[in-house]
Order: C-alpha cells, then structure tokens, then sequence
C-alpha cells in the first residue's frame, strides 16, 4: 500500500511539474518575442536558453509519466487519452522552442510598423495556451470545471485567428517598401506565432471529450 | 473411498471457483486496476477463510431443504448439479449453483420419498428474489454516496483512483470471504449429514467435521480460481467495460454486502434481539445478485441502460436450472442405486430430523490426511511467494537500469 501511495504521489507531482514547465515557456515565449521586436538579441537568446532546458525538461517528465501510469497501471481507462494530452501539450513547448530557434536563425526583419502588431499576436497566441493549463489541471481535480475553462482558449485562439489575419493583410496590402520574399518571410513568421494558439485548439477540444467522459 | 465420493462436489467447488470468483474480482482485473494474480491470491485465501469461519448457515438451511443421509446420495446429488450447471453454461444460459444444488436436493427427497419443507423452500426461493433487488438498492445507495464525496472533495483523480484500488482490493476480499462464506453450502452443504469426520486440532484452533469439509470445498474453489478465473474474469470485465472503476468497486461491494447478510448468523440474532425478522441463511447466487447489482446503477443512470433481454434470461434461469437439475438428479440416483447397487439414502420418518446421521467412530485417517494436504499447501505457496517476489525484484531493477541507461544516452 505504501508503494502505492509513493508512486502516487511521485506521479502527481511529475504531471504538476511537466505543466510548470509548459506554463513557464509560455511566458518565456511572450517575453522572448518581445525582446525581439525591441531588438535585445542578448535577452533573446537567454529566453531561447530557457525554453531549451524547460522543453527538455518537459520530454523527460512526459517520458516518465507515461512509464509510471503503465508499470504501475495508472488510470487504466483513462491512461490513453492523458498520455495523449500530456503529448499534445508537450507540442505546445515543442513548438514554442522551434519557433524561438527559427527565428534567432533566419533573423526575421520586422518592420516597426508591424511592431505591435506582432507584440499583440504573440500576446494572444501565448494566452490560449495559457488559459489551457489550468483546464489540463482541473481534470485532474476538478473535472466538471474543464469546459467553462477552456472557453477562454476556444476564445484567445478565435483572436489569434483574427489578429493573424490582419497582421497578414497588413504586411501584403498596408506595408509599402517590402520585397515579397520579404513579405513571405513574415508570413511565416506570423503562422509560427499562429500555430501555438492551434496546438493549445487541438489539445483543448481532446481535454473537453475528456472531461465529458470522466464526468458520466 | 470416502474421498472419491467427495470428489463430485470438490468439482461443483472448482467450477464454482472458476465462474464466481469472476463476480468479485471481475471488474477489477478485467479493467487492468488489479493484476490477476494479486485477485487470485486474495480470492483463494478470503474464500477458504469465509467458508471455514461463516460456512455453516447457509449449509444448515440446505440440510432442512432434505439431509441426504447416504454418501452415494450426496455424491449423485452433487454430481448432477455440477452437470447441469456445466450443460448450461456450455449453451451459454444464466445458471446458479445455488438453484442447481437446491433442484438436486427436490430431486433426492422425491426419489427417497422424503417430504419438502415449504418453509424451508419459499425461504430460499424468497432470496432468490430478494437477492438481486437487496443488491439493486444497496449499489444504488452506495453509487449516491460515493459520486458526492467525489465531488466534494476535489481530490485528484489519480490520488482518488488509487483509493479505488485499494478498495478495490479490501471490497475484493471482503467479497471472496462472502463468497466463501455464502456459497460454500452449494459446494459442501449436502456431504455435511453425511460425513463424521474427527475433530482436527491445528494448534491455534481446531476443526469440526463440517468445517474441514468446507476447507476442502473451498481448496477446491481456490483452485477453480487459481487455474481457470483468469479468462472468466478478463471477459466479465470487458463486458462490464461502461462500470466505471468506482461503479465496478459498488458493485462488487453491495454483492458481498447481500452474499454476507444472507450468511452471518450473527446480524440474523442481532435483528432478533432488536425485535426484528431473522434473515434466512441461505446460499444465494453471486451472479445474480452482482447482476441485480448492475441493473442498480444502469437504472439510477437512466433506464436505457437496462438490458431486459438478460432480465428475462435470468428468469428463466430461476425456473429452468432447479427442474433440470431436479430431474438429472432423480434419474441419476435411480441409476446409482439400480445398477451399481450403491446405497443412496432413504426415508426419514415424519417429524424426525436426524442429526447425525453417520453414526459409528468418527473417521480419523481422513482429518489426518486433511492436515498433511495443509501443511503441504502452506509449504507450497510460501515457495512460490518466494519465486515470485524474486522474479518481481529483478524486473524492477532491470526496468530501472535500462531507464537510466536511456537518459545517460539522450544526454551524449
């Protein structure tokens, strides 16, 4: 019994760990984004260090979560769907550490113009993925709370849609001056910013099943 | 010899193992909350601990249904019982020992010309009955009460899980002790007149001659148990796949709550004392009640979920297994007595019950026999206790070195 209770106890503190670590690179990302536009590379760089030891660290509690919940045999009906929840908000940092590499990589000149544009998009982008956390942990405690939680992801991914759009209009039909492989760059840049609203989407619509399931 | 005749009711006890065991540990092991051979060993000790301790009621009960005074008698009557419950389930209808064995006792009192208490009868009939509906209201009550401290409490669902096993575990055993307890007078209730065995002392306590026939009966449950559950109970759990964990652990509990009820002579005195009905000991079938049990819960969900085609099986199980098993019965012991001579009882005098009904020296050399077949089952299970906890231990550790092994790797 006490081994059942250690393991137990081993393994809600991992699953809390793991969306610490998610949640934190959320933040990193925010801020990370931000040093970009201001131009503070150095700053830039040291966010892009720290999402690079949170997503690694997130892969090896993912790791472990999922070895626990099945030698110990944890959750047997619901071990599928949480280990592809864990999964799919791992994708979230992963993105996250992928973006931030790519655009330290390919240097991304962002006109000023589009300064807050980007700042604002980043902003919402980061805010669905926020909002899923607390919903991903009241799963785990409070199930019947999931679904009013994730309104709010449903609602930051619609803006990030939104705010993608114009910022997209804005580099192809407002902004004069840029080349259109400059503009396509951008572009780009916008969709990475854009897809991690998608993944905390898709991890938000699993979660809903989910906590529908475990409620009846 | 003697031991050979107990052999047909050691088999109702080994296929009652195999069957019934599944009702208590089914939807725990089926669902993968716990491991088979954790359910078995806790199966098997609780059963042979519950029919040792608490076996006698129901047995008592049977007896007044018709004491078989001949061990041909009581050897026939078991056998067909476990034929007719073998017959069914191989055409796949619901059967119960309990009405097999109480069919088969009818069937022995109309060959021998014996008279049925009706008393005795409707009692039984009654809990049939009453079984499964006592199980439908306890599974709903406990289904309420459970479903609000989860929702009150906010506990995690992995720390509220593995309180489930834990339960699932402790109701488990609780379940095969009921079991053990209720259904032991199926296996070994009508060999009990007809025996006279030695008192056996094990130091700690000592064993009368019924309750070293129920340690057989329930040897031989443990080992339906041990060597054919498994695939019973993997089926019964993902047949029952829309229960829940904690609906799988108010099922098993409420069952073990009505098996045990209708077992302990000790809550019968107590509602006597407080002025109250005694409750009737008597077998009742595991399957019936756990079924009763789920249609509890299926109509707290919503009556959608009921399954009248297995209501009506089971009705018809209620009337087809007793006469079948009735009529096996009364040409088997026609059988029996004509051709191999075989004595299998006779009639007992109007308004004469006979007690015991084996007169002569009490038989010694099977208690000893009895005693070495215990010391060697002790023997044996420490040895694989050992072997297994050894076996365990090493895959552990492998586990642990080739995860190490992993992470030393990823970091290069």
């Amino acid at each position: 019994m006490a081994v059942f209770t250690r393991t137990t106890k081993k393994l809600i503190l991992r699953i809390d760990e793991f969306f610490d670590n998610v949640e934190l690179g959320v933040l990193v990302f925010r801020e990370g984004i931000k040093s970009y536009i201001n131009k503070d590379i150095e700053a830039y760089k040291r966010h892009l260090q720290k999402v690079d030891a949170l997503e690694g660290n997130a892969d090896k509690l993912q790791r472990t979560i999922e070895n626990d919940m099945i030698t110990h045999s944890i959750l047997p009906q619901n071990r599928a769907e949480v280990t592809t929840l864990i999964d799919k908000v791992d994708e979230i940092i992963d993105s996250i550490k992928r973006s931030l590499n790519e655009i330290i990589i390919e240097m991304p000149e962002i006109p000023s113009e589009l300064n807050k544009d980007f700042i604002t998009l980043a902003e919402a982008s980061a805010n669905a993925a926020e909002e899923l956390i607390p919903a991903a942990r009241a799963y785990f405690k409070a199930p019947y709370t999931v679904r009013e939680k994730l309104l709010k992801v449903y609602y930051f991914e619609s803006e990030t849609d939104k705010l993608s759009l114009n910022t997209k209009k804005r580099i192809f039909q407002e902004i004069n001056g840029l080349d259109m492989a400059h503009k396509a760059h951008l572009r780009y840049i916008v969709h990475h910013i854009e897809h991690i609203s998608d993944l905390a989407q898709r991890a938000a619509d699993l979660l809903s099943g989910m906590a529908i399931k475990i409620v009846m | 010899m003697i031991l050979f005749f107990l052999t047909s009711g050691l088999f109702l006890g080994w296929s009652l193992g195999a069957n019934d065991a599944s009702n208590v540990f089914g939807s725990a092991v089926g669902s993968k909350m716990v491991s088979f051979r954790k359910a078995a060993i806790i199966a098997s000790i609780f059963v042979i601990l519950g029919a040792v301790i608490q076996g006698a009621g129901g047995a008592q009960t049977l007896g007044k249904l018709g004491a078989v005074n001949a061990i041909g008698g009581s050897f026939t009557l078991a056998l067909a019982a476990g034929v007719t419950v073998y017959m069914m389930t191989k055409f796949s209808l619901p059967v119960s020992t309990t009405q097999a064995i109480v069919g088969a006792i009818i069937g022995w009192n109309l060959f021998t010309g014996n008279k049925t208490d009706p008393g005795t009868l409707s009692k039984i009939v009654a809990t049939w009955i009453s079984g499964p509906l006592l199980g439908a209201i306890f599974a709903i009550l406990l289904f309420i009460l459970l479903a609000r401290i989860k929702k009150a409490s906010k506990v995690h669902i992995i720390r509220f899980e593995s309180l489930i096993k834990t339960w699932l575990i402790i109701v488990g055993a609780f379940g095969a002790y009921s079991l053990g307890a209720n259904n032991i007078a199926n296996v070994m209730g009508v060999f009990v007149p007809a025996f006279n065995l030695n008192h056996l002392d094990l130091g700690l306590f000592t064993l009368s001659s019924a309750q070293q026939l129920f340690l057989l009966g329930g040897l031989a449950i443990a080992v339906g148990i041990i060597t054919y559950s498994k695939k019973v109970m993997e089926t019964i759990g993902t047949n029952i796949v829309e229960l829940s964990p904690e609906a799988a652990m108010v099922v098993v509990l409420a069952q073990s709550l009505v098996l045990f009820i209708f077992s302990s002579s000790g809550l019968s005195d107590l509602f006597v004392r407080l002025g109250l009905p005694s409750i009737p000991m008597v077998p009742v079938s595991s399957s019936q009640v756990i079924v009763g049990c789920v249609i509890g819960i299926g109509l707290y969900k919503g009556i959608r979920n009921i399954n009248f085609r297995l209501l009506g099986e089971i009705a018809l199980g209620w009337l087809a297994t007793p006469v079948m098993s009735g009529l096996m019965t009364f040409f088997s012991l026609f059988f029996i007595k004509n051709i191999f001579g075989i004595d299998v009882g006779h009639k007992v005098a109007e308004g004469i019950r006979e007690s015991g009904l084996i007169t002569g020296a009490p038989d010694s050399s099977t208690s000893e026999m009895i005693r070495y077949i215990l010391i060697g089952i002790v023997i044996i299970s420490l040895v694989t206790g050992i072997v297994y906890y050894i076996i365990d231990r090493r895959k552990q550790t492998e586990l642990r070195a080739s995860e190490e092994k992993f992470w030393k790797n990823m970091k290069k």
